[in-house]
């Protein structure tokens, strides 16, 4: 039992009955991975790749067919009551509450985890993600951001020590994905440690500290984002000559200019410009899942 | 505490900001039965033990907007929650299911009463009017007891049927095929006495008559079936429905729609 590890996923399978099809589906084939306390770790992979069903199998709203989650050296499924007051979710699909405004879903919220009178925790969050002056309005009277930014205030009125973020930029324009970026990296300074599930590899590539792949219910790497950019991704080479060619190289990040040169027989003399484009996730990652 | 309290709250709140749905509506179709029923018809209906037909009629209709509104409280507030997903939030907060039952279960004794009291006083004025004189509350405390017994029943029923539905068809099944013949066949409106032995025979395997019963005990000092009887069955059906309730969050499911 390692209590320095925010999250322990160990050999995580999940087996369903494919309702129309009858047939058995693995989601999850033995996923294993750990999150160190205090970093953000990023979960990428394709749609059905069987992220949420882990994010699902640690909140408990999913029961895994074999394996567990240790979450801070609690097992969810021995002692969910505990581990459940250590993390806070960010579902991916918004949710809508029909009766209630934002303060009373707050006040709801605090009290689902035993909180009573945590109004200053509830008005910082509505502060901090700029929902204040909303605050007596209903969910169905709140654009597509100002829900998500509900979704997370939600999240984290127990000041939980590990979040789970499934999806929260998905449909989110360009300026609140920013803020929701610098926000998680100060949710990070504050000693939480996060679960972070995309398909924007850019977004894993600058926020998290770990990344783990994973498509058709299996890890396919696990270990630091530079690491799997340079072992997967490629650094583009755009060479234009003096006679008006223009030549283009892919080739490992590792390379450097002069190694291009001199394996493609080009001189420096008759260069005119050159572009080098770094190697990025997408790309790794592209090249991972087409394996 | 402050779990159990907080779901109970949501629970009222809920209601009360639908109240014309919730509590008007249950109580403009009970001032319309007794209205037709009660002031109506009532002169014709005679009794065998010489109660008037309205004061028959009145902790009937009270029973019946109690259980109704016990059971459509718990099961819409979840089929509701299943539409929007708030079920995932109650789901991943740690909290025991049993509180989940209870508050629902307290949830639907606050509305069905509110319902039942209202529906009580609307009677109370329709029997003043016409008989010139107050229906009576014999034992109170029995009224109370089966208030919270009638309620928890059937709001608990509720829970189990909107947790284990898969379709809103489901529930409304049970509640057009199941819940309402019981209801009308379970001594609202008729006293078995009235009945062929028959039919006399077959209510007494109607869980609701005993309910309905011993309610009707409590207001008029008399009914059909004795107080312990009565007192037993509905404790023994809370108790069952409690279990089917913590059955169906175990084997039901908290996703969406």
């Amino acid at each position: 039992m390692n209590k320095n590890l925010a999250l322990d996923i160990q050999k995580l399978r999940k087996t369903y009955i494919d309702k129309d099809s009858k047939q058995s589906v693995e989601a999850l084939k033995g996923v294993s991975f750990s999150i160190k306390s205090g970093t953000i770790f990023g979960l990428l992979g394709p749609n059905g790749a069987g992220k949420t069903t882990i994010i699902a199998s640690i909140t408990t709203l999913e029961k895994p067919s074999s394996g567990d989650v240790l979450v801070f050296g609690e097992s969810v499924l021995s002692n969910p009551l505990k581990t459940k007051r250590a993390v806070g979710v960010v579902h991916q699909e918004v949710i809508n509450t029909g009766f209630f405004d934002l303060n009373e879903i707050l006040d709801f919220q605090s009290g689902y985890y035993g909180l009573y009178k945590n109004k200053e925790r509830c008005d910082y969050l509505l502060n901090k993600l700029s929902l204040w002056e909303h605050r007596h309005k209903k969910t169905r009277q709140l654009s597509g951001g100002m829900k998500r930014r509900l979704m997370i205030a939600k999240a984290l009125v127990h000041s939980p020590k590990l979040l789970l973020l499934d999806e929260p930029t998905a449909g989110v324009d360009v300026g609140l994905r920013e803020s929701l970026w610098k926000f998680v990296t100060e949710l990070k300074a504050e000693g939480l440690s996060i679960l972070l599930t995309t398909h924007y590899l850019e977004e894993a590539e600058q926020l998290c500290d770990q990344v783990a792949i994973i498509h058709k219910g299996e890890v396919l790497f696990d270990g630091h984002s530079t690491d799997v950019i340079s072992k997967y991704a490629l650094k583009k080479f755009t060479i234009f000559l003096k006679n008006g060619t223009k030549n283009e190289f892919e080739e490992s990040t590792q390379m450097g200019l002069n190694e291009v040169l001199m394996k493609h027989n080009i001189q420096l003399s008759d260069i005119q410009d050159i572009k080098i484009e770094e190697g990025k996730l997408e790309k790794a990652f592209a090249k991972m899942v087409a394996l | 505490m402050i779990i159990f309290f907080t779901l109970l709250r949501r629970e009222i709140k809920r209601f009360l900001k639908v109240a014309i749905q919730t509590v008007v509506s249950p109580i403009v179709s009970s001032a319309l039965y007794l209205l037709v029923f009660g002031v109506s018809l009532g002169g014709s209906v005679s009794l065998n033990n010489g109660v008037p037909y309205l004061t028959f009629l009145i902790p009937g209709l009270m029973v019946m907007g109690l259980i109704n509104n016990a059971f459509q409280n718990s099961s819409s507030s979840i089929v509701t929650s299943k539409f929007s997903g708030d079920l995932e939030d109650i789901r991943v907060a740690p909290i025991p299911h049993y509180y989940i039952v209870w508050a629902m279960g307290f949830g639907g004794v606050f509305r069905g009463s509110v319902v039942a009291i209202v529906t009580g006083i609307v009677g109370a004025i329709f029997h003043y009017l016409q008989l010139g004189t107050f229906i009576s509350i014999e034992h109170p405390l029995w009224m109370i007891y089966f208030f919270i017994a009638g309620g928890l029943t059937f709001a608990f029923i509720g829970i189990g049927i909107a947790f284990l539905a898969k379709t809103f068809d489901q529930l409304s099944a049970f509640s057009a095929f199941i819940l309402l013949p019981l209801t009308y066949l379970g001594g609202v409106f008729i006293s078995i006495q009235n009945l062929a032995p028959i039919w006399q025979t077959l209510s007494k395997w109607n869980p609701l008559f005993y309910l309905i019963n011993g309610f009707r005990y409590s207001m008029l000092g008399q009914a059909d079936v004795d107080l312990p009887i009565s007192v037993a069955i509905s404790l023994f059906g809370v108790i069952v429905t409690f279990f089917i309730a913590l059955f169906s969050l175990t084997k039901g499911s908290f996703s969406r729609w």
